[in-house]
C-alpha cells in the first residue's frame, strides 16, 4: 500500500514536472541549433500531429504562462476561417506534435529570443500564413537581412500585440533603434516620446521598396504626407528643400529648434558665401539682425519656398 | 591568429555539414495522416462577445507655460477630464467591432473605430488630434484681419498649431485578391513664427488655417509564390489663408498655394525557390496651379506649376547556400520640373529696382545601386559587406553631377553564450563633376565656396553594439559609435563634422512582480566651417560643439496587497547643448544656446475587484530652455522680434484613473 502511494506521488511529480514549462530552459537546450534544426525538420516531414490538436497541447501547457492568451488574440480565434485555429491549430505554428507528449523532451518550434532556430527558420512559420503585400519587400529589407525574427518584434500570446497598437510600437522599435530612443528626447524632435506620432507613421517595420524602409517613395514625400505646404511646385524654390528636407533636417530630433542639423546662420553660411551679407562673421548671436530673432530668417523667411513674383530671395 | 586558425576551421567544418533548407509553412505540412475528427477544443477559451476596459480620468495640472501641454496632453489647467478606452467585441460568426480611444478631452487624442469580418473585411474610421506648443509669450503689435497686417497695441499671443485629422478606410479580403480604400481629411490651425520686410524685418505671428486632403486606394493578387499590387494616392492641399499685406505695403507676403499631387503605384514580388524578386514602378505629378499675385512685373496671371514624377526600383536577393546570401538592388528617381519658366521683376526692398530674374524649373535625377553579401563564415559568425553607387544628376546647380561610391562590412557574433556582439564598419566618398558657381543660381558666391551637400565628401563610420544576458534577469545593452566626415576641397563653406556617442541599457527582471530598466547616452557632435568677409580667402572660423545627455531608470512593483497593488515609477532626464565658437580676429564664444528637461512620474495601479480598477499617477516635469538669439522685440535696431520665447518652468499633473473592465 505504501509503495502504491510513493509510486502515484512519484508519477504525480513527473508529470508535474515535466508539464512545468519554463521559457527560459526548454528541455532541448543541451541539443545544439542544427540538431533541433535537423529534428524538427524530420518531425516536419513525418507528420505525426497530435489526435486532438489543441487539447492535446493544454493537457500540459494550459497554465503555461501566457500559453492561453493565445485566445485572446487573432491567432487563437475560434471563429475566424483563417485563424491557426480553424486548422492545425497550435501545431500550425509549434510544428507536429510526433513524441513531444512523451516527456517532452523532443523538441518543437519555439520562437523568440530562446529559440534555438535561427531567425528565417522561425519566420518560415510567419510567413505561410502572411504572405501578403505589406510584406512585399520583407526579404529585401534590413530587417530580413539582420534576421530579426517576427517574434523578436510580435507578441501573438496576447490579447494585445504591443507592436500594433499606437501607444507602445514606439517602445518596441526603441527596444533595439537605442540612438533613436534617445533622439526623440533633443531639444526639438517630432512628438515621438509622448506617442503622438510613431516610428510607422514613416518607416515600414517590414520594408519598404524606398531608402530607410520609407512609408512614401522618398524622403521628400514622406515628409510631404504631413507636411504638404512644403511640397510645390514654388515658383521660386530653395534647391536643397526640393532636393532632400534632411539636407538640413534631422527628423529625429537635434539640439538645436527646427530639427535643424545646425542653427542659423552658420547652417546657411555653410552654403551661401556671396559679396555681401552672408559672408558676414556673426560673433553674438542676439547683437544685429544678422544673428538675433530668426537670424537669416528674419528676411529670407519663405525658406521652402516663395510664391511671390518677386520672391526670389525667398523674402516674400 | 588562433582565433583566426578556428574560424577557419569552424567553417570548413559547417561547411562539411549537409545542407538543409527548413520552411515549415503551414501550406509545406504533411497531413497525409491527419485526422482531425477528435479536433474538439475542449480545453480552447471561447473569448466570444466584449472585451477591453473603458477608463475615466480626473485631475489637476499646475502649470504656468503652456510649453508644458507638450508632455501632458492638454494645455488646460487646474481640474481636467479625459476618457479612455479599448472595447472588442467578438461575434460567433467571425464579426468584430472594436473601439479605442485615447484620452478624449485632451489635445492630444485619439480614437478609432473599427468593424468587420475577419479575414473578409474591415472599415475603419479615426480620429486624431495632435497639438504643438511653442511659446504661450509672443510678443506682437500686429493684428490679423482677413489678409491685413494691421498695426496697433503690443499684445501677448500662443505660438501653437494643432493637427485635427479625420479618416476613414475600408479593406476587403477574399481569396487571392484584396483591395483598400482610405480618405483623410487634416485641418491645421494656429500660429507659427514667421517673419517678412517692410522694409526692415518685422517678426510676426503667421495665422496657419489649411487642410489636406489625402486618398489611397489600391488592389492587389496575391499568388502561391508572387504578389503584385497597383495603387493609387492623392493629396490636395488648400491653404485658406491669403496673401498678407500691410497698410503700406500690399501683398508682401505671398501666402503658401494650394497643391495637389497624385501617384500611380504598381508593384510585385516573385519568389523563385530561395531567390526573391521584388519590384515597382510609381509615375506621379505634383502641380500648383494659384493665382499669382498681380503686381507690376508680373507677365502671368497664374503659374502652371508641374512636377513629373517617376521611380522605380527592382530588388533582388538569394540564398545561394544555408550559409551564403547575395543580394542586389537599383533604385531610379526622377523629377522633372515642366513648370513654365519666365522672367519677374524683382523688387529692391519696398521699391522696384527694375532688375528681371527668371524662375528656375530644376530637374533632380537619382540612380542608387547596391549590392550586398553576407555569409555565416562558421555557427554563430556572420559577415555581411556590401558596395553602393549613388549618383545625382541636377540642372541649375553649382554642381550638375555627384556621385558617391560607400563600402560597408559588418560581423555578427552570436558565438558567445548570451552575448550579441555586431561591429561595422563603412567608408564612402562623394565627387562629382567640376564644381562651378552658375549664373542662375549663385553667381555672387565666392569661389571658394563648396556648399556641403554638393561638396566631395569623404566619410568614415565604425559602430560596436554589445548585447549581454548574463543572467535571466538581467540584459544589459551597449551601443557606441563614431562617424568623421571630410570634405577636404572645401576652404569656404562646413570643411568637417564628427558625430559620437554611445549608449547604454539596462533591464532587470529582479523577481516575478518586480522590474526595472536604466539607460544612459552621450552624443556628441562637433563640426567646423569657415568664411570670409574679405570675398578671398578664409578670414573668419566657427567651431560649433553640440552635445546631448539622456538618462532614464524605471521600476515597476506588482503583487502587493494579494497581487491587487502595482507601484512604479519612471524618470527621465535630457539636456541638449550647442555651442559656437567663432574666431575671426580673436575667438568669440556664443552666448547660451542649451536645454534640459527632468521628467518624473509616480502611480500606483489598485484593483478594487476583477472589473473594476484604480490608477493614481502623479507627474513632474521640470523644464529649461535658453538662447540668445532670443531678444526682446524692440532690443536690436531696425528689427521686431516676437521677444524671448525661452521657458523655464515646474509643472505638476495628478491623475486617478478609474477602469472598468469588460
Amino acid at each position: 500500500m505504501m509503495n502504491w502511494c510513493r509510486n502515484i506521488l512519484a508519477s504525480i511529480s513527473v508529470i508535474l514536472y515535466l508539464c512545468t514549462f519554463n521559457a527560459a530552459a526548454a528541455p532541448w537546450d543541451d541539443m545544439t541549433g542544427d540538431e533541433v534544426s535537423q529534428k524538427l525538420v524530420e518531425k516536419f516531414a513525418e507528420g505525426k500531429y497530435s489526435p486532438k490538436g489543441a487539447d492535446s497541447c493544454l493537457m500540459c501547457h494550459q497554465r503555461t504562462e501566457g500559453v492561453a492568451d493565445i485566445f485572446k488574440g487573432a491567432h487563437g480565434d475560434l471563429t475566424s476561417k483563417d485563424s491557426p485555429m480553424a486548422g492545425l491549430q497550435c501545431e500550425a505554428c509549434h510544428g507536429p506534435q510526433g513524441n513531444h507528449n512523451r516527456g517532452g523532451k523532443e523538441p518543437m518550434i519555439q520562437f523568440g529570443k530562446n529559440s534555438k532556430l535561427d531567425a528565417p527558420t522561425q519566420n518560415t512559420v510567419c510567413q505561410g500564413c502572411h504572405n501578403d503585400p505589406e510584406q512585399m519587400a520583407w526579404h529585401s529589407s534590413t530587417h530580413n537581412l539582420e534576421e530579426i525574427a517576427c517574434a523578436d518584434c510580435h507578441v501573438v500570446h496576447a490579447a494585445k500585440d504591443p507592436a500594433l497598437d499606437k501607444l507602445t510600437v514606439n517602445d518596441t522599435c526603441t527596444s533595439c533603434h537605442t540612438r533613436e530612443k534617445a533622439d526623440m528626447n533633443k531639444r526639438s524632435a517630432h512628438p515621438m516620446k509622448w506617442d503622438q506620432m510613431t516610428c510607422i507613421d514613416c518607416h515600414s517595420p517590414h520594408g519598404s521598396m524606398s531608402e530607410s524602409a520609407l512609408n512614401k517613395p522618398t524622403v521628400n514625400d514622406t515628409c510631404y504626407s504631413c507636411h504638404a505646404e512644403k511640397r510645390g511646385p514654388m515658383l521660386w524654390e530653395h534647391a536643397p528643400v526640393t532636393e532632400n528636407c534632411v539636407t538640413c533636417h534631422n527628423p529625429h530630433g537635434s539640439v538645436n529648434e527646427g530639427m535643424l542639423n545646425n542653427r542659423a546662420p552658420q547652417l546657411c553660411q555653410q552654403c551661401h558665401a556671396d559679396d555681401g551679407h552672408a559672408s558676414r562673421v556673426v560673433l553674438q548671436p542676439g547683437m544685429d539682425a544678422f544673428g538675433g530673432g530668426k537670424s537669416c530668417l528674419n528676411c529670407h523667411s519663405q525658406i521652402h519656398g516663395s510664391n511671390h513674383p518677386a520672391g526670389s530671395l525667398l523674402q516674400r | 591568429m588562433n582565433c583566426k586558425l578556428n574560424l577557419i576551421t569552424a567553417s570548413l567544418l559547417v561547411a562539411s555539414a549537409p545542407s538543409m533548407a527548413a520552411n515549415f509553412a503551414v501550406g509545406n505540412a504533411n497531413t497525409d495522416n491527419l485526422n482531425q475528427e477528435k479536433y474538439e477544443c475542449k480545453r480552447c477559451t471561447n473569448t466570444t462577445g466584449y472585451s477591453g476596459s473603458v477608463d475615466i480620468s480626473a485631475g489637476y495640472i499646475d502649470s504656468d507655460d503652456v510649453h508644458a501641454a507638450n508632455a501632458l496632453g492638454t494645455d488646460q489647467e487646474g481640474f481636467v477630464t479625459a476618457v479612455s478606452g479599448d472595447i472588442e467585441y467578438q461575434g460567433e460568426q467571425g464579426y468584430q467591432a472594436r473601439i479605442q480611444a485615447h484620452q478624449l478631452g485632451f489635445e492630444n487624442s485619439t480614437a478609432n473605430i473599427s468593424v468587420g469580418q475577419k479575414g473578409l473585411f474591415n472599415v475603419d474610421a479615426d480620429y486624431s488630434l495632435i497639438t504643438t506648443y511653442q511659446s504661450g509669450d509672443a510678443q506682437s503689435n500686429l493684428y490679423y484681419d482677413d489678409g491685413m497686417m494691421v498695426p496697433g497695441d503690443t499684445y501677448v499671443f500662443e505660438l501653437s498649431q494643432q493637427r485635427e485629422k479625420v479618416g476613414i478606410g475600408a479593406d476587403f479580403n477574399q481569396d487571392f485578391y484584396q483591395g483598400y480604400v482610405r480618405f483623410d481629411t487634416e485641418d491645421k490651425t494656429g500660429y507659427k513664427s514667421s517673419s517678412l520686410v517692410s522694409p526692415s524685418p518685422v517678426n510676426f505671428g503667421q495665422r496657419v488655417d489649411s487642410t489636406t486632403d489625402s486618398f489611397t486606394a489600391g488592389a492587389a493578387l496575391t499568388g502561391q509564390n508572387w504578389l503584385t499590387e497597383l495603387s493609387y494616392f492623392g493629396s490636395q492641399y488648400k491653404n485658406n489663408t491669403d496673401h498678407l499685406s500691410l497698410p503700406t505695403y500690399y501683398d508682401v507676403y505671398a501666402a503658401t498655394p494650394d497643391n495637389q499631387a497624385h501617384q500611380v503605384s504598381l508593384s510585385g514580388q516573385y519568389q523563385l525557390d530561395r531567390t526573391v524578386m521584388s519590384g515597382r514602378y510609381i509615375v506621379g505629378r505634383m502641380i500648383q496651379d494659384d493665382d499669382l499675385i498681380q503686381v507690376a512685373g508680373n507677365p502671368i496671371q497664374n503659374w502652371d506649376g508641374e512636377v513629373d514624377t517617376t521611380d522605380a526600383n527592382i530588388r533582388i536577393t538569394s540564398m545561394l547556400s544555408n550559409r551564403l546570401r547575395i543580394g542586389g538592388s537599383y533604385d531610379y528617381s526622377n523629377r522633372e520640373n515642366n513648370s513654365s519658366v519666365f522672367e519677374f521683376q524683382q523688387y529692391n526692398f519696398d521699391s522696384v529696382s527694375g532688375t528681371f530674374k527668371e524662375n528656375v524649373a530644376t530637374d533632380v535625377e537619382r540612380s542608387t545601386f547596391k549590392v550586398n553579401a553576407s555569409y555565416r563564415i562558421a555557427s554563430g559568425y556572420r559577415l555581411q559587406a556590401g558596395y553602393d553607387r549613388k549618383d545625382i544628376e541636377r540642372t541649375y546647380s553649382d554642381r550638375e553631377e555627384t556621385n558617391e561610391d560607400s563600402l560597408w562590412a559588418k560581423l555578427s557574433i552570436r558565438a558567445i553564450d548570451n552575448v550579441i556582439i555586431d561591429m561595422k564598419a563603412a567608408h564612402s566618398n562623394r565627387g562629382g563633376s567640376e564644381y562651378q558657381a552658375t549664373e542662375l543660381t549663385s553667381s555672387e558666391d565666392n569661389s571658394l565656396l563648396r556648399k556641403y551637400y554638393l561638396a566631395d565628401r569623404e566619410r568614415n563610420e565604425v559602430e560596436l553594439r554589445v548585447s549581454h544576458t548574463p543572467l535571466d534577469w538581467l540584459s544589459v545593452d551597449l551601443t557606441g559609435r563614431y562617424a568623421k566626415d571630410d570634405y577636404d576641397d572645401t576652404v569656404i563653406g562646413l570643411t568637417e563634422s564628427e558625430d559620437y556617442g554611445y549608449d547604454i541599457n539596462l533591464n532587470m527582471q529582479l523577481t516575478k512582480h518586480v522590474s526595472a530598466y536604466g539607460f544612459a547616452g552621450q552624443q556628441w557632435i562637433n563640426s567646423a566651417q569657415a568664411g570670409s568677409q574679405s570675398y578671398s580667402s578664409p578670414d573668419w572660423y566657427a567651431d560649433i560643439e553640440d552635445e546631448f545627455i539622456n538618462l532614464g531608470a524605471g521600476v515597476s512593483y506588482g503583487g502587493l496587497m494579494e497581487d491587487k497593488l502595482t507601484l512604479g515609477a519612471d524618470y527621465l532626464f535630457s539636456n541638449s547643448s550647442s555651442d559656437t565658437y567663432v574666431t575671426a580676429e580673436g575667438t568669440s564664444p556664443y552666448g547660451d544656446y542649451f536645454s534640459y528637461n527632468h521628467s518624473a512620474s509616480l502611480y500606483a495601479n489598485y484593483a478594487l475587484n476583477d472589473d473594476m480598477a484604480l490608477k493614481l499617477t502623479y507627474r513632474y516635469e521640470r523644464y529649461y530652455d535658453t538662447d540668445d538669439a532670443q531678444v526682446t522685440p524692440d532690443q536690436v535696431p531696425g528689427m521686431v522680434t516676437l521677444g524671448e520665447l525661452n521657458h523655464n518652468y515646474n509643472a505638476h499633473q495628478i491623475m486617478l484613473n478609474f477602469s472598468y473592465v469588460l
